[in-house]
This record gives structure tokens, C-alpha cells and sequence, in this order.
């Protein structure tokens, strides 16, 4: 009798299920496929006989894994709408979110190092080094807050089930975001802004962090799956 | 004929049918607690098995309302089998009462105008 949990458990892997999602599955299946089972066996037929009504009952693993792919996804708003939710919502979220976290960073450095001490703060602008930890800090923050934001749109469609395509999507406009607009900081001022204009260089290394999110999201995928495998193999 | 539900929604089901899965299953939760193949087969027998859930489909329909709160789930063992039984929330009860009056007024109508066109 062909094994029936094993390669529905592998499909789903394949398909990107969330891990999570894939034990409780299998589990209840693999529950559901016993009471068939039971069913049958209390209708006379025999184990073997059983077993094949069923797995015929329960279908193709394969399919079924990708039946339940579907009703996961469908079963979410993230999964329903997945064209508005990563090709259309980042246009709109990203500018939002990122300033948000941006802001929310730059208010915990500030209540840590200054204590919000407006003189404090500006004898430490004053010393080019401490000028320079601060420029770097801010950097640092601005590149978080967009990697979070990519993180944050990477996650989504993970739980949400939907296909590593939607990921790239989400990080490729957080990342044409990154290219175009800017962060600057000043002795006294700090500037963001938004540019299409040639004549100022665009930002590689902030275009360049949602890329890097979807690499990890993808290559953290391909583990999990060559892992489950290992697993199975072993 | 059976109208296969959830698993082949789309291929099958016209769009009034969609909110009835949600109905059935909140209405045969809101009887006893139950689990997932009890489900697909109280589904079968109860309506002459003029629907049917696709077997095994049900579980990402029952997790999604889950999420929704409006059923709740623990892992039960009862004659030696370790089962995730299924049990209607307040806010599963809200919500069925939402489907049935739904449910009832469409019917309704759509009675009145087959009456309507028998006369």
C-alpha cells in the first residue's frame, strides 16, 4: 500500500506552507484518513481494503495538498487578494510604515541618549565623533526600518500562503522606494526626501535591503525543505 | 447532485452558495462539540448528501475560523483516538445568527418568486 501522509506532508513543504500549518494538516488527515479507515473496516471490508477506500476517498496527495493550499489561501484576506495585498497595498503601506518605524526608532535612541535633553543633544552633535556615531546610528535605523517593512510584507505572504512570487513583488517596490527617496543628516537638521532627479545618486545600498530580505526569506525556505527531506531520507 | 463545497468552490458553487460552508458548520457546532470527519459526514447525511465537503478540505476552513474566534479547538482523546474536537464561541453563535437570518430572507424570496411563477 503506497504510502499516503509522507508525500502529502512533502507537497505541502514544496508548496511553501507555513511549517506550522503543515504538522496540524497532516495531523487531522492523517486523522480523518483513519476514521475513513475505521469506517470501512466496520463495513466488513478488510485492512488492505480499507486502507484503499480510504486513500481513494482522500484522493491524490499531491492534489489534495494543493487543495488545501488553495483553501488556506483562501481562507485568509492576505491569500484572497494577494494581487492588491503585495502588487498594490506596499505602493501605499511603505511610505506609512517606514516612517513610522523610523520615527519610532529615532524617539527610543533619543529617550536612551539624551533623555530628550535638546542641549545634550546638541553638545553631542557639536563633537565631530560623537556627529559621526549619530550619522551612523541614523543610517543603521533608516536600513532597519526598510528591511522591517520588507520583512514585515515577506511574512505576510508566508502565513498567508501565497506564492514566493508575491514576496519578490512586495520587496521590489519597497525596494524602488529605497532607490528614490533619501535620508540625510545635517550638524542641525535632518532631511528625507523623494527624487526621480538624475543630477542625485541613487540609493543602492537602501534599494538594495529589500532584495537581500527576499534572498534570506527564499534561501530560509529552501532549507526548511531540504531539512523536512534530510528528515525523511534519514 | 452533490455540490462538492470549499475544496472546488470556485468550479462548482454559484455565488449565492458562498457563506453557506460557514452556516452548516456553525450550525452543526452550535448542536454538540465535533470533529472533522464527523463534520464532512453529518454535512452528507444531514442534507441528504445533496452537499459534501471535499474530504480533508475542511481543516483549513475550520482553522480559518479558528482565527476568526468563532470556533475554538482542543486535542481530545476519546476511545483511545487523540482527535481535535471543534466547539462553537460566542462569537460563532453571533455569527450564525447572522447567516440564518441571511439565509432566510434569500430563501424566502426566492420562494416567493417560484410561487410567483407557478401562479
Amino acid at each position: 500500500m503506497p504510502d499516503f501522509i509522507e508525500p502529502l506532508r512533502r507537497r505541502l513543504v514544496e508548496l511553501g506552507c507555513p511549517m506550522k500549518q503543515v504538522r496540524r494538516l497532516v495531523r487531522e488527515v492523517a486523522d480523518h484518513r483513519e476514521d475513513l479507515k475505521q469506517a470501512a473496516l466496520a463495513e466488513g471490508l478488510s485492512e488492505t481494503e480499507a486502507e484503499a477506500r480510504a486513500n481513494t476517498s482522500l484522493g491524490d496527495p499531491v492534489l489534495l495538498a494543493e487543495d488545501l493550499m488553495a483553501s488556506l489561501r483562501r481562507s485568509t484576506w492576505w491569500g484572497r487578494h494577494h494581487v492588491v495585498a503585495f502588487g498594490l497595498l506596499p505602493l501605499l503601506a511603505y511610505p506609512v510604515l517606514w516612517a513610522l518605524l523610523f520615527t519610532l526608532e529615532l524617539a527610543l535612541e533619543f529617550a536612551l541618549g539624551y533623555s530628550w535633553d535638546a542641549k545634550k543633544l546638541q553638545v553631542a552633535v557639536n563633537n565631530p565623533v560623537t556627529f559621526r556615531h549619530l550619522s551612523l546610528a541614523l543610517h543603521f535605523m533608516d536600513y532597519a526600518a526598510i528591511a522591517s517593512v520588507a520583512l514585515l510584507f515577506g511574512r505576510l505572504a508566508r502565513r498567508s500562503a501565497v506564492k514566493f512570487k508575491w514576496t519578490v513583488i512586495a520587496c521590489a517596490i519597497c525596494s524602488v522606494y529605497g532607490l528614490f527617496t533619501w535620508v540625510s543628516f545635517g550638524m542641525h537638521s535632518l532631511s528625507l526626501g523623494f527624487t526621480v532627479s538624475a543630477s542625485l545618486v541613487p540609493q543602492w545600498t537602501r534599494a538594495a535591503i529589500p532584495h537581500l530580505v527576499a534572498g534570506a526569506i527564499y534561501i530560509l525556505q529552501r532549507r526548511t525543505i531540504r531539512r523536512f527531506r534530510e528528515q525523511v531520507a534519514g | 447532485m452533490v455540490i462538492g463545497i470549499i475544496c472546488v468552490m470556485k468550479k462548482t458553487n454559484p455565488s449565492f452558495l458562498n457563506g453557506v460552508p460557514e452556516l452548516l458548520v456553525l450550525r452543526l457546532l452550535a448542536r454538540q462539540e465535533m470533529y472533522g470527519y464527523q463534520i464532512v459526514e453529518e454535512i452528507r447525511t444531514r442534507t441528504g448528501e445533496a452537499l459534501a465537503f471535499g474530504e480533508g478540505c475542511i481543516y483549513p476552513y475550520l482553522h480559518y475560523l479558528e482565527a476568526e474566534k468563532q470556533v475554538s479547538s482542543r486535542r481530545q482523546e476519546v476511545e483511545g483516538r487523540n482527535r481535535n474536537y471543534y466547539k462553537l464561541t460566542a462569537r460563532g453563535r453571533k455569527r450564525l445568527d447572522e447567516l440564518t437570518s441571511e439565509w432566510n430572507r434569500v430563501t424566502t424570496g426566492v420562494a416567493l418568486l417560484m410561487e410567483e411563477q407557478h401562479a
